[in-house]
């Protein structure tokens, strides 16, 4: 046989066609949420009393009635979105709200009367982000140092953090307030309370740069690839150099960072934080990463589609009010929203490896 | 016996099979042969009920039959011995031979003894001996297939479906499953042999089927086949050598030292040099540690000891990083688990171990990514649908070759492929090594860990034998045969003559 060169073999027809798949899970989410909105819309049009503005489509519902409660989901689910990738799981999100949100009004409290107001802006934001970032870190840092299961380790430290946050008031507060719930400085309203037209904004705003900065992460840098090889295959990604360890530390640490961020934007909405701030919120978290189609095996996940899981779950709730369904009822409709959504998924994944099949038999 | 008629099956991309019609008669061991891809594989699967297929039936003893769950093969009669294994590693030998029908005391109560009883039996059909209260876990490759051979014949099976099985066995182990098959078709057992290795299948079977590119090319029997004319059928053109004519050993200067290498329990005291543009071969039987040293020596071995020296300068040990920074490269042993995330896209599985040059600040170069893995795939010839598509979908032979493309993309210095054409067709094996071979042409020094003798011995400009953990010999090209290798592999002293 000839020798050839390895640039020589190179073969006349280019066998690496271009196509590329839509992103079937985003797509499909976008779809459900305009016909969500569409049905609300239009009920909210009908139950509107005359001279009123819509039920649902009107400026204030839309901001505060779903922008604003989804952004502390949406945030934390950016970043469970991190940990889900990876196969792990991270159900101590609540309690890290909880204890960053109430550390650091602890703190502000104290430090309050000595410091100029800019200085406690800035506090305001770095103390709960610090605080969320090491928790994070404490998780990964036993998951990876000690090659633990994160459900159990998280499982944990969801109940340390709590306690912490049960603690935190009644150590920290001498005098001053009910020990149970503490009200920020004043100084801290210009920025948290923000206001656009009536509204406050903060929240939603927060949120929108968190999926942003949590988007270029995992989809346009080197740190986001490694992320998905990790949970794709975790013993393949060792044997391409990957620092399998210090990633997925880092992993958690972001997801307690967010965490943390939540804790930020609950604090300056109330300015204030109690012990039950973020209490099972994990839960709803998970659910709309999940939805938004992170896979709990790892290797699949989007931060938009975590905006978008989230957002669903926010408009069906915020629906049940808007079409004066019983409260009682809550529960079982999400419920119902989450079960329904993850079998849609799957259905929609075996449709689609059909349609390839075919696509394939015609090329071949 | 068993008929498939006009079987079409397609995957996600890929049409596996294409309007297969195949007769098999009662009693023969029935040979199928094809390139990786060819669809040989999944035809046995869908007889074993793992995938149905999308049109045509499946007609066994003239009936049709619908058979599509494992459940419903075992009914039928049909046991299948598959390529990879699986097993509940922590559980023992008897509880998984019995997985399924468990012996029950009072209808609820798991019967231990029975268990142990059944377990022994069903390995003594197959004249196996074994501990069948230890974990799975602690069994060779080799007794873990004769675990599964058991299994399969104790169903009571008609019709048993070997696939690959020798991919992952030594040679001496080989020949122990040949004579049980050999006393399973004095059984009167049906038997399809899935594989591409030639002397195997004319060893065992009366009639050979040549599948490629999930299309029936022809049956021969075994009197009128000829290696070559199987060749010819399964590539669709004759080839007289499929290794490439390989350089003499004109090589550079000593590109890896390694000395006193140790590993505990794994290898011991382990020396040797490769040059610029060598290609030194390791032969030695399963387990006997290289795989262990290739791993240590590109850091993955946190217990190894020694030194290394890559260009003259020490390499650190235990450090994968370092070992890449310095031009070392590791295809390893199992693709699937090792080498590619199955689930990503053929980009993203070639670029994963040059991210670091293949970005500015953190961000990823996608226009760079995506001309150089096109370029790699066009170079090897990969045949994927397209570039985004997940390594999952395509046949052993393109997912080795993007295995190999990841390290040509980054340039390694020091190649070393571990298993490169394990589960590869003949057409992709030959292109592999026509790749290896261009590299050391280049001045790569590559490391080649084989368990196919004439894979070493023809590629190879020299040869080193181990033999439990250690090197037992160095034999040069020019007297390199494979009696005298595989001496030295099994410790049989050279007969004096």
């Amino acid at each position: 046989m000839e020798t050839q060169s390895i640039a020589e073999i190179s073969s006349p027809r280019s066998s690496v066609r271009k196509f590329r798949l839509p992103r079937m899970q985003e797509l499909g989410l976008v779809v459900v949420i305009v016909v969500l909105g569409a049905i609300l819309s239009t009920y909210g049009w009908y139950d509107a009393r005359p001279g009123h503005p819509n039920t649902f489509l009107n400026k204030d519902n839309l901001i505060d009635g779903i922008a604003t409660p989804m952004s502390y989901y949406a945030i934390m689910a950016v970043g469970q979105t991190f940990v889900i990738i990876t196969a792990g799981i991270d159900i101590s999100v609540g309690a890290i709200m909880a204890v960053s949100a109430l550390g650091s009004a602890a703190l502000l409290i104290r430090i309050s009367p000595h410091y100029s107001t800019s200085t406690i802006i800035v506090l305001s934001v770095a103390m709960p982000l610090a605080i969320g970032l090491l928790c994070g870190l404490l998780n990964g840092l036993l998951i990876v140092a000690l090659d633990l299961h994160p459900f159990i380790v998280t499982l944990g430290t969801m109940s340390i953090f709590r306690g912490l946050a049960n603690v935190i008031p009644w150590d920290t507060l001498t005098n001053t307030l009910d020990p149970k719930t503490l009200v920020l400085p004043k100084a801290t309203a210009p920025l948290m309370k923000y206001q656009i037209g009536g509204v406050n904004v903060i929240p939603g705003i927060t949120m929108l740069i968190c999926v942003i900065l949590g988007g270029i992460y995992l989809r346009l840098m080197v740190a986001g690839r490694q992320v998905y090889a990790i949970g794709g295959n975790e013993q393949a990604s060792r044997y391409s150099g990957l620092r399998v360890k210090w990633i997925k530390l880092w992993v958690y640490a972001l997801s307690g960072l967010s965490a943390g961020v939540a804790g930020m934007v609950s604090l300056g909405r109330f300015g204030t934080a109690s012990t039950s701030t973020g209490n099972t919120y994990e839960l709803t978290v998970i659910a709309a990463a999940v939805v938004g189609g992170a896979s709990l095996s790892g290797g699949r996940g989007t931060a938009l589609g975590a905006l978008l899981g989230t957002l669903v779950i926010a408009m069906i709730e915020n629906g049940i009010y808007t079409l004066n369904l019983k409260q009682e009822y809550r529960l079982i409709i999400i419920g119902c929203a989450i079960v329904v959504a993850v079998s849609l998924d799957q259905i929609s994944a075996l449709i689609n490896e059909r349609r390839l099949a075919r696509l394939g038999g015609r090329a071949s | 016996m068993i008929a498939f008629d006009s079987i079409t099956k397609t995957f996600a991309g890929v049409t596996a099979l294409n309007n297969v019609s195949l007769s098999i008669e009662r009693g023969e061991c029935h040979g199928l042969m094809g390139e990786n891809g060819a669809g040989k594989s999944t035809l046995g699967k869908i007889l074993a009920g793992i995938y149905s297929p999308d049109s045509g039936t499946v007609n066994i003893d003239g009936k049709s039959q619908s058979i599509s769950s494992p459940r419903d093969a075992m009914r039928a009669g049909i046991g299948m011995v598959h390529q990879e294994l699986a097993f509940c590693p922590d559980l023992t030998v008897a509880e998984n031979l019995c997985m399924g029908i468990y012996p029950r005391k009072f209808g609820l109560f798991l019967d231990r003894k029975a268990m142990i009883a059944k377990a022994e039996k069903l390995l003594a059909q197959i004249d196996v001996s074994l501990d069948v209260c230890q974990c799975m876990r602690a069994l060779s490759t080799a007794q873990e297939q004769l675990v599964q051979i058991a299994a399969a014949v104790g169903t009571n099976a008609r019709i048993l479906i070997f696939d690959e099985p020798t991919s992952s066995l030594s040679e001496p182990e080989s020949q122990a499953l040949f004579g049980l098959i050999e006393r399973l078709r004095a059984r009167g057992v049906t038997m399809i042999y899935v594989s591409h290795r030639m002397p195997e299948v004319f060893r065992l079977c009366d009639r050979i089927s040549v599948l490629r590119d999930g299309k029936y090319v022809g049956t021969m029997t075994r009197a009128e086949a000829t290696q070559d004319a199987i060749v010819r059928m399964m590539i669709g053109r004759s080839v007289t050598d499929y290794f490439p004519q390989h350089l003499d050993s004109s090589a550079g200067d000593v590109m890896l030292r390694v000395r006193n290498l140790t590993s505990p329990g794994k290898f011991n005291d382990v020396s040797f040099d490769i040059r610029r543009g060598e290609i030194v071969g390791f032969a030695g039987l399963v387990g006997a540690g290289r795989s262990e040293i290739a791993t240590a020596i590109f850091g993955l071995d946190p217990s190894a000891s020694g030194s290394i020296e890559l260009n003259g300068k020490p390499l650190r040990l235990g450090s994968v990083r370092q070992a890449m920074s310095r031009g070392i490269g590791l295809v390893p042993e199992d693709r699937k688990r090792q080498g590619l995330v199955l689930g990503m896209s053929g980009r993203g599985n070639f670029s994963l171990a040059s991210l670091d040059r293949l970005s500015r600040m953190g961000l990823l170069d996608f226009a760079e990514e995506r001309r150089q893995a096109a370029d790699y795939f066009d170079r090897l010839r990969v045949k994927t649908p397209s570039l985004e598509a997940p390594v999952a979908g395509l046949s052993g032979g393109n997912q080795q070759k993007i295995a190999l493309a990841k390290w040509l993309g980054r340039g390694a210095k020091l190649l070393i492929v571990d298993e490169p054409t394990r589960g590869v067709d003949i057409g992709a094996k030959a292109a592999i090594h026509q790749i290896i071979d261009n590299l050391a042409r280049q001045g790569v020094a590559i490391m080649l860990i084989s368990s196919e003798l004439p894979e070493v011995l023809n590629l190879s400009t020299r040869i080193l034998v181990m033999r439990e953990g250690r090197l037992v010999g160095e034999v040069p090209r020019a007297q390199a045969t494979q009696e005298r290798v595989v001496r030295l592999m099994a410790n049989v002293a050279e007969a004096t003559s």
